[in-house]
């Protein structure tokens, strides 16, 4: 049963856009994988942190918004601490059911 | 004869219930800002005027945002970095 879920990123800043990108790609083809949708990327590029994060006082931040299965979520943040450029994340769950037809709103 | 001296507070209300479209989640850091000292710690809800359940609602907001870094845990982080980052 698929649920509405929200992941911030906190990435290194001297990860070049196409490590970054990669990044995401790996997180999308998980979220696919397992039968869920990405909604939304949103980035929100690099901004000062307010405390430093591994010796660095700047990080590049990206939000994620995808639907997924709840019991699948716990791979994807595995595949995230695997992941060396990401600093921290931070998920939440947004609404409680998501039917993928209801998303396609009609005009 | 002197008066009995009253102390007139300003009306406290709370911010969330007046307008409620000003997002309260850890995405607006600058919203969150005004609710903690300037020391880092969260103020109280007598002071703020905040109601029970929005507050409820900040403290785990701004325990969020400090996790990912947009808020400060406390003010005497060392933030000056021994190399310059980009």
């Amino acid at each position: 049963m698929l649920q509405k879920y929200e992941t911030l990123v906190l990435m290194s800043p001297e990860l070049g856009p196409e490590t970054r990108q990669e990044l995401l790609d790996t997180m999308s083809g998980i979220i696919d994988r397992d039968g869920g949708k990405v909604l939304l990327v949103d980035d929100w590029g690099i901004r000062g942190l307010a405390y430093p994060v591994k010796n660095v006082m700047r990080g590049y931040y990206t939000r994620l918004e995808y639907a997924l299965p709840g019991e699948s979520v716990a791979e994807l943040e595995r595949n995230i601490r695997i992941a060396d450029g990401i600093f921290k994340f931070l998920t939440v769950k947004l609404a409680d059911h998501y039917e993928m037809e209801v998303e396609s709103d009609g005009l | 004869m002197a008066y009995k001296k009253r102390f007139a507070p300003r009306r406290k209300f709370c911010r969330f219930c007046e307008n409620n479209e000003t997002p309260l989640d850890y995405k607006h850091p600058e919203i969150l800002k005004d609710f903690i000292t300037d020391r880092g710690k969260i103020i109280a809800r007598r002071i703020t005027g905040t109601c029970a359940k929005h507050q409820r609602v900040l403290t785990r907001e701004i325990k969020k945002s400090r996790q990912m870094a947009l808020l400060v845990y406390t003010a005497t982080h060392s933030c000056e970095v021994k190399k310059r980052t980009i």
